[in-house]
């Protein structure tokens, strides 16, 4: 048990690195599956909720809960209204239009945060506790709440996706838009609720990353290159591989530490990622055709 | 001939441009360009406006002296963003566009590092306020001007601090950069040079979520202090992240990852005896009361928060006095060498712009005295600075001692 512990210990710290991104790399693959672009405005929109967190909190006299709820309801509003302002408008045109667009509104966002607010860190403010000690595998508090908080979000999204009208709806444009809307869903609709998830998955995201780093401008654009290997890694459009590739990513590089030392586990993803693709272009859990 | 035909709009355009060019002697002595290039956005943000005020203010105060060699100051801001990239941009438009003849007041070493080619190639004067051992080892024909203590005397400084703290097994956490990992490389070799021995040490990136297993490696090796050299939010995390794991060992972190946004960060119970060396200014010279008065002025707190400010300050003093020493219509080279000379030990002890050039119209030889510190440069032109360690004790920072 002794000689395990280090090794456990790796292994949460991973996992709990790996779950923190596994929100925002949702966001991403459901974006892809269902508005068929990549979304780099999604590290900017996790941002955005941790902003509002923090503001939220201070609102709600020091309440987290508070500070969460403000932000989801704000980040969500703020998805939807790039939808209708912004990408309705390019659904037509090329994929790269949509993602140049999503790059600018990423860049708007962060200069508008940072104009307003400036550098200076910010902090979600939760108590802070000491670890649990099982033999020497330490559990932090914190990783239980915000795990718990993960497995909430998640479970609320597989929920709406795989158990109501809406979530078949969505489900079916994804699979084929024009078949869909001939079927009769109205894609419009469906467009505005995959956009208020994306929405909320983000400001869930970025509240989890603020709670446990601290609240800056690059908060969100700092995760999009590891929330987008996971998504590509578990398969884009796979709800379930960005999960499972987030936290497995997460837990590779932090077991991989103690050989590759700390600078070189961050590029060990990257080789975990380049590899899974060699073998299996589609990803973990992608299936080919949702990729046309 | 057809070569010298000119049309009647660039016959305008020429006597236009003539008649500028003769007013303009008739308006302004001869001027300097100096660029005011600092961390105004990103993570030095907390000292970037007020460098750029007390360049300013600095500047208004040479102006006001009938200015240094015969030339009145102008100077240019420009913000760094704390990132090189934007930095460099900056500064190309200062020296190529602007022709400004100095930069002063870069912060951080990658951004200071990044431009250091730019202006060694042009022959403009780069004052900073960075570490990084390179600036020193790479600095030619005096160009490159430290006002902050370099690697080497942060090292010592830590050094000075865990010996005098009674700390017998130090281990070491450094950000991935020149300026962190070079600091820490000055603390070990201070340290086993004396014959002690560090008992762990990582080096860490920046940009992550969790530095759980950084911190856990350095742990296993039980150290009783650890030497941590990083920026304000690694700093923050790292530190909480220690108090959740239970880590026993104190920390002993750098100034510039502090300030009260660290406190704000932590509270009282997580940042508890924390310590802190930074490099302080002498709050009771005469320089620093006057640089004090203007930066209160100017941003509307005190200016003993902010020892980069002072030391930007410094800048356009030292470089004023050595432009005067030089002489009128120097080039930048002859400027470069006398900038050492002008704060020299050995000559007379001045504290502003206007004492010193008097002394230095009547041929003495004069040692200026500035508001972040004695201003005595090494070979390498890093000005050292004093030191003084502070402790966090129920969520203040508390001066314990200066450092010799």
């Amino acid at each position: 048990m002794l000689a395990l512990a280090p090794y456990l210990n790796l292994a949460i710290s991973g996992a709990v690195q790996g779950l923190v991104i596994a929100l925002a790399a949702l966001a991403i693959s459901l974006c892809f599956a269902i508005a068929r672009f990549p979304n780099a405005a999604i590290g900017d929109m996790m941002t955005f909720g941790a902003y509002v967190g923090v503001g939220g909190q201070a609102l709600a006299a020091g309440s987290i809960v508070g500070g969460g709820i403000a932000a989801v309801l704000a980040t969500t509003l703020v998805s939807v209204l790039t939808y209708l302002l912004v990408f309705r408008r390019l659904a037509s045109k090329p994929l790269v239009a949509s993602l140049i667009a999503s790059l600018g509104i990423a860049f708007l966002m962060r200069s508008m945060l940072t104009f307003i607010l400036g550098f200076d860190q910010q902090t979600l403010r939760v108590p802070v506790s000491r670890a649990m000690n099982f033999s020497g595998v330490r559990i932090l508090p914190i990783d239980l709440w915000l795990g718990g908080l993960a497995l909430l979000v998640l479970a609320a999204t597989f929920l709406l996706l795989f158990a109501t009208p809406l979530g078949r709806r969505m489900r079916a444009v994804a699979a084929d838009m024009q078949l869909a809307q001939a079927s009769g869903i109205r894609s419009g609709r469906v467009m505005i609720a995959l956009w208020a998830v994306v929405g909320a998955l983000s400001a869930a995201g970025g509240i989890m990353v603020g709670i446990k780093t601290v609240v800056t401008p690059d908060l969100g654009w700092d995760l999009l290159l590891p929330a987008f290997a996971a998504a590509v890694l578990g398969g884009l459009g796979s709800p379930v591989g960005a999960v499972v590739a987030g936290i497995g990513l997460g837990i590779v590089q932090e077991l991989a530490s103690p050989w590759v030392g700390f600078t070189y586990k961050i590029a060990l993803g990257f080789v975990a990622l380049i590899v899974v693709l060699l073998v299996r272009p589609e990803g973990l859990f992608g299936r080919p055709e949702l990729v046309r | 001939m057809a070569l010298l035909r000119v049309s009647r709009r660039e016959w305008a355009a020429l006597v236009g441009a003539a008649m500028i060019a003769a007013a303009a002697p008739a308006w302004a002595q001869d001027v300097y360009r100096v660029g005011a290039l600092n961390p105004v956005t990103g993570a030095g943000s907390t000292y970037g406006s007020g460098m750029q005020k007390s360049i300013y203010a600095a500047v208004a105060e040479v102006n006001a002296a009938g200015g240094a060699g015969g030339r009145r100051f102008e100077a240019l801001a420009e913000d760094t963003q704390t990132s090189p990239e934007p930095a460099v941009l900056a500064a190309k438009k200062l020296i190529e566009v602007n022709k400004a003849s100095a930069i002063l007041g870069t912060w951080s070493s990658s951004v200071s590092l990044a431009i250091q080619p730019l202006t060694q190639g042009s022959n403009t004067i780069l004052m900073h306020t960075s570490s990084a051992p390179t600036l020193f080892s790479q600095n030619v024909r005096n160009l490159g001007w430290g006002f902050q203590s370099g690697s080497k005397y942060n090292g010592r400084a830590m050094n000075a601090a865990v010996k005098n703290e009674g700390f017998k097994r130090p281990a070491i956490m450094a950000f991935n950069n020149d300026a962190a990992v070079g600091n820490v490389n000055a603390f070990k070799s201070a340290y086993e040079a004396e014959g002690g021995k560090i008992v762990a040490s990582v080096v860490y990136e920046p940009k992550r979520t969790s530095y759980r297993s950084e911190l856990e490696k350095v742990v296993a090796a039980n150290p009783d202090v650890i030497a941590l050299s990083g920026y304000l939010p690694d700093t923050t995390i790292i530190l909480r992240e220690a108090y959740e794991l239970g880590v026993n060992a104190k920390f002993i972190i750098p100034g510039w990852a502090a300030g009260p946004q660290l406190l704000q960060a932590l509270g009282p119970e997580v940042s508890e005896g924390v310590l802190v060396y930074e490099s302080v200014p002498d709050a009771n010279s005469a320089a620093f009361k006057r640089y004090s008065e203007a930066y209160q002025k100017a941003l509307g707190s005190s200016g003993e928060d902010n020892v980069f400010a002072a030391q930007a300050y410094d800048m356009v003093i030292s470089l004023a006095l050595a432009m005067e020493k030089a002489g009128p219509g120097s080039d930048n080279l002859a400027i470069a060498k006398e900038i050492r000379t002008v704060s020299s030990p050995d000559g007379q002890k001045v504290t502003s712009f206007a004492e010193g050039k008097k002394l230095l119209q009547a041929g003495q030889k004069i040692n200026y005295e500035g508001a972040s510190g004695p201003l005595d440069f090494d070979e390498d032109g890093n000005a050292v600075a004093i030191f003084a360690v502070s402790a966090i004790t129920k969520g203040k920072y508390v001066r314990s001692y200066v450092l010799n």
